[in-house]
């Protein structure tokens, strides 16, 4: 496959003008920035971006902000094709905490999803979903097991997978490689990919502070920080790593143009 | 663990022996008080009483708690669940004239006053159950496209029945505690309050901690027995996690 053939479409997700300010304070100013619908030829090519910055630059803020969790003081964001302003509930969110609802068992935790998606299943058809996504998602053995039998990783897994299964397309991941391993760091992000690729629309906004392996599966990768002398933070700057040719390779953080991106980026932190 | 409490009881059993005599009946007293106690044909029936007394008050007394507890997120109802809480710290006996005004007979007057103090416990501990609900668990519902109703039952109503269960088997001991003062209110339908109080008025102290004895052992008994009945019905609660 080609990564260098591929098109930008109409915007999926646009954030304008947003700005969070608590009482007089200055938490996000003026952010703007756009997702695009990617196609590539013979597959199903989602969107995978990264919103890059330090702990506790107002991340998670602008996570809730985007989710339609809160609203901002200025600015809107927008989704859909038609563009219409987010509302709480259409876009998912997996925390960093991958809550679950702990007295369900994995297969009740999904079946939530589907029960609540707008397309309306008989019990025979989410139980054939649940058992196909369990399978692809290596999560079969634990299907009739409690949240707190299975591991971080694998809670991630449900999480995700829940958002998924209830018709998100947009799905925002606050810190996914937090915490975890160099192993379960490959495994979370050979998800994401299999997750971004499952369908056209899907959306995937990485907000972490792990430039690496944010970059290393992101198409586009914008930056959170604090203007001098200018209260609240902003992005400061977009990487088009589509443009760049370092989107969609497996390999990527073997090339030197790929590391040298990396420590322009912790410089602009 | 266990070897360690049968010989720290086996220790206190021996000084209370060894020191008891005259006034404070010894264990072995005690002990053979409590054979006896235990063969009285109105043994049973006082057991009877007392028992069906606190179960029908731990009934009635969680449903009011947590229809209180529950409404207690509309704005509205807020402030009378932080009223009820504040009950905690009036005393039952200025209100008994109130409450026998009220009631019709001695057992709805018991029963009425059970109530009165048992739900101010749960409420508080109910309410401490919804409080510390993370914010995200609502806003998970939130992104799971649930409707308020939805929200509600999953995660304060089922999400934390296991907590709920968990409240009643710690309040029960406050009920327990209560039944002894209560029913000497109205001592006609018997109880173990009631072999307390004629025990205490005749300075019969052997019976007086026999008859503590065997309300100890029952609530520990109950205890144990609602403990394993929150393991067998809600078996997630035993989990740990990984």
């Amino acid at each position: 496959m080609n990564a260098n053939v591929y098109t930008k479409h109409a915007p999926l997700l646009t954030a304008e003008h947003i700005t969070l300010q608590y009482g007089e304070k200055t938490i996000l100013r003026d952010i703007n920035f756009t997702i695009h619908d990617i196609h590539r030829p013979d597959m199903q090519q989602g969107q995978v971006v990264s919103l890059i910055g330090r702990s506790g630059i107002g991340k998670t803020q602008l996570f809730k902000i985007l989710s339609g969790l809160i609203q901002p003081t200025q600015g809107v964001v927008k989704i859909d094709s038609d563009q219409h302003s987010v509302k709480a509930g259409e876009v998912g969110i997996v925390p960093q905490n991958y809550i679950l609802f702990n007295h369900r068992t994995i297969y009740h935790n999904l079946k939530i999803g589907l029960d609540n998606a707008t397309v309306k299943l008989t019990e025979d058809e989410k139980k054939r979903i649940i058992e196909d996504y369990a399978g692809t998602f290596q999560l079969t053995e634990h299907l009739k097991k409690y949240p707190a039998q299975i591991s971080g990783g694998q809670r991630q897994r449900v999480s995700i997978i829940q958002q998924v299964l209830t018709g998100n397309k947009f799905i925002l991941l606050d810190e996914p490689f937090s915490g975890l391993d160099i192993l379960m760091i490959d495994k979370v992000i050979q998800l994401l990919i299999k997750v971004s690729t499952l369908h056209e629309e899907n959306t995937l906004i990485i907000v972490s502070h792990d430039i690496e392996n944010a970059a290393a599966i992101s198409d586009t990768v914008w930056i959170l920080a604090k203007e001098e002398n200018k209260e609240g933070a902003t992005i400061v700057q977009e990487y088009d790593l589509c443009k760049m040719g370092f989107a969609w390779q497996p390999e990527i953080r073997k090339e030197p143009g790929f590391q040298e991106l990396i420590s322009t980026i912790k410089k602009q932190l | 663990m266990l070897s360690l409490i049968i010989a720290e009881v086996i220790i206190a059993l021996i000084c209370w022996q060894l020191s008891g005599g005259g006034l404070i009946p010894t264990p072995l007293k005690v002990l053979q008080t409590l054979g006896k106690i235990i063969q009285d044909p109105s043994f049973i029936d006082n057991l009877f009483s007392s028992l069906v007394l606190t179960i029908k008050g731990m009934f009635i007394s969680i449903v009011i708690a947590l229809i209180i507890s529950y409404l207690s997120i509309v704005p509205f109802f807020n402030p009378i669940a932080r009223f009820v809480i504040k009950c905690r710290y009036l005393t039952l006996t200025g209100l008994t004239f109130l409450f026998t005004l009220w009631t019709q007979d001695g057992h709805e007057l018991k029963l009425s006053l059970l109530i009165f103090g048992i739900v101010p416990f749960f409420v508080t501990s109910l309410l401490s159950v919804i409080d510390g609900i993370n914010k995200q668990e609502f806003e998970l519902c939130t992104t799971l496209r649930m409707n308020s109703w939805k929200t509600l039952w999953e995660v304060i109503i089922v999400g934390r029945l296991d907590q709920v269960f968990e409240v009643m088997r710690q309040n029960f001991a406050i009920a327990w505690l209560m039944i002894t003062s209560v029913e000497g209110l109205s001592m006609s339908e018997g109880g173990l309050g009631v072999m307390l109080i004629r025990a205490n008025k005749y300075v019969q102290l052997d019976v007086v901690f026999g008859t503590l004895v065997i309300i100890f052992l029952l609530g520990i008994f109950f205890d144990y027995i609602l403990g394993k009945f929150r393991e067998w019905l809600f078996p997630y609660t035993k989990l740990t996690t990984r």
